[in-house]
């Protein structure tokens, strides 16, 4: 019938969150999502951000003191003369683009001698680093789905942070295993009662350590992994002696356990390196288990954090904190926190994510004092404070691309409908911006 | 009363959320704020039209109040955002957002806004 629009079901990929869900149905028309069906509250939101009210539809440039609506062209341009301006540039965030945007974003840096970080570096980077001395076991989440039978959250809040996660692995039946929820055993280790509590058995463990004592629990556990001698009779880091043989007794017998690694004990100390003591315990359990293993699952909140450490790794054998000069990569110590301290930089690129929001103020301050170009789809405190705006498509929605799910494997992301006003993707933003500065 | 802020993502207190389809009102209600146990609601004299003023040696920030029994005592649970970070620093080269010391006391000064945030950073 003439005017009447004919609605599909599509099966898409979701990019609101790392563990990237291949299982939402959009249903619309080709031009417009009508309906989103299996996603969380997170991936609705991502969706919506379609049409959300800090969508940026047109690329600015500040004048004045005041942001002016300008052609793509004259944005660029802008952009262009800030660079060239510049000795010391910096580039940062990259965890919510597509890896071929992470790879643009390194091709900029190293034909402007630019430093680049990207978002995991204060956030999962950490374990990777440490893991360079050391190596990590690590899972899928098809294997957590199917042969784990202990789960442990450690300073993780998923029922939030990663809303389907405890759905996908814990709620669910897997292929080598007869049965599902009834044979797998959560533990959550964390000073504050999360959303995550709330879907703990009786057979589970919840431990509420006291705040910044994550290192001292690991300690205890591994003399105990080493040489038995007994629990402290008052117990230790805030849990009890009852607790920490139950503890002990899983983790030491479980077959195929897996560690969440959140924010919360990446963040806990700064004294000491509280990963790298994790890591080893790990690394024991692993030597003293006869029937199975532990694996680490890092879990990065932004959708291809995972994927800016591929792409650089794979590159040049680093995760992150890359330093150019003369088209190579130098050795350096610097990272972002660094750099913004020591104001050692005068310029900075800022793609897909908030600095302004998300770093301490001083460090804010550091990127407020120089200009500052922004490349993103939603408005921010940091977008309140660019020099230049370049708008960029959702990726995932309006733009295609690949991005690494927190298991590090590797998803494609699709096109679903057309960018607004024809914005374009932040590789092909970060494309033009290469080509001119390097005219043929 | 010396306190411990922790920075937190909750589904129900979200940056992105509230940036994307809230308003610089909104942002300021559901961001800038702080979860507290109701025991130190009580130790600290609160009262809904009251504020709590958080400060320690990397600066300081106001914030309204909720109440949660299962935030342990002593500790204030705050969302990421640019309201949090007035009290976060830096050690080790790393940056703190758990365990952070502050000192904790009632006030009526009001909460401001992120314009108002933002200018005086630029100072």
């Amino acid at each position: 019938m003439k005017g009447v629009k004919k609605l599909v079901n599509k099966r898409v990929k979701c990019t609101g969150c790392s563990l990237l869900c291949d299982d939402i149905i959009v249903r619309g028309d080709g031009l417009y999502i009508d309906e989103v069906i299996g996603a969380c509250l997170k991936g609705k939101e991502k969706f919506e951000q379609i049409t959300g009210k800090n969508r940026i539809l047109s690329p600015l440039v500040r004048d004045k003191g005041e942001l002016k609506k300008v052609s793509l062209d004259t944005a660029l341009e802008r952009s262009i003369e800030i660079m060239k301006e510049s000795s010391k540039p910096l580039l940062y965030g990259f965890s919510t683009v597509s890896c071929q945007a992470q790879l643009k974003g390194i091709e900029l840096a190293k034909s402007i001698n630019g430093f680049i970080d990207s978002n995991s570096v204060i956030c999962q980077g950490k374990v990777l680093n440490t893991a360079k001395e050391m190596g990590l076991t690590l899972a899928t989440i098809s294997e957590v789905i199917n042969k784990t039978d202990l789960l442990i959250l450690w300073g993780a809040n998923a029922a939030e942070s990663i809303p389907r996660l405890l759905n996908k692995i814990l709620f669910s039946r897997g292929k080598f295993r007869m049965t599902g929820r009834e044979i797998k055993t959560l533990i959550i280790i964390d000073p504050v009662k999360t959303a995550s509590f709330g879907v703990m058995g009786v057979r589970d463990l919840s431990l509420n350590i006291d705040p910044g004592k994550d290192i001292e629990l690991i300690r205890v556990l591994k003399e105990e992994c080493c040489t038995p001698s007994g629990f402290p009779a008052d117990g230790v880091a805030g849990i009890d002696q009852d607790d920490l043989k139950r503890l002990l007794i899983q983790i030491t017998n479980a077959e195929n356990a897996v560690i969440f690694i959140g924010q919360g004990i990446l963040s806990s100390q700064t004294s000491v390196n509280v990963v790298h003591e994790l890591l080893d315990l790990v690394h024991m359990i692993n030597i003293k288990q006869q029937k199975g293993r532990m694996s680490i699952m890092m879990l990065g909140g932004h959708y291809n954090m995972a994927g800016f450490d591929q792409v650089a790794l794979s590159l040049f054998g680093k995760n992150h904190s890359l330093q150019f000069f003369d088209n190579n990569l130098v050795e350096t110590s610097e990272t972002i926190i660094s750099k913004l301290s020591k104001e050692d930089f005068d310029c900075s690129i800022i793609v897909g994510t908030d600095p302004i929001s998300h770093l301490p103020w001083k460090l804010s301050k550091a990127l407020m004092s120089k200009p500052l170009i922004l490349i993103d789809n939603k408005k921010s405190a940091t977008f309140n404070v660019a020099d230049v705006i370049l708008p960029s498509s959702l990726t995932g929605i309006e733009c295609e691309g690949l991005a690494y799910r927190l298991d590090h494997v590797p998803i494609e992301l699709q096109k679903i409908v057309n960018p607004p006003n024809n914005i374009i993707s932040d590789e092909e933003l970060l494309s033009k911006l290469i080509s001119r500065l390097n005219p043929i | 009363m010396e306190m411990l802020v922790n920075t937190v993502r909750m589904v129900d207190y979200d940056q992105l959320k509230e940036y994307s389809f809230g308003d610089e009102n909104s942002l300021k209600e559901n961001l800038a704020i702080g979860i507290i146990n109701p025991e130190d609601f009580e130790k600290l004299n609160l009262t809904t039209s009251l504020n709590l003023k958080l400060s320690n040696e990397d600066g300081k920030v106001i914030i309204k109040v909720k109440q949660k029994e299962d935030v342990p005592i002593g500790t204030i649970l705050m969302p990421v955002s640019i309201w949090a970070n007035q009290i976060t620093g830096i050690s080790n080269e790393q940056l703190i957002f758990k365990n952070i010391k502050v000192n904790a006391e009632t006030t009526r000064d009001n909460v401001l806004d992120i314009e108002e945030l933002l200018n005086i950073i630029k100072k």
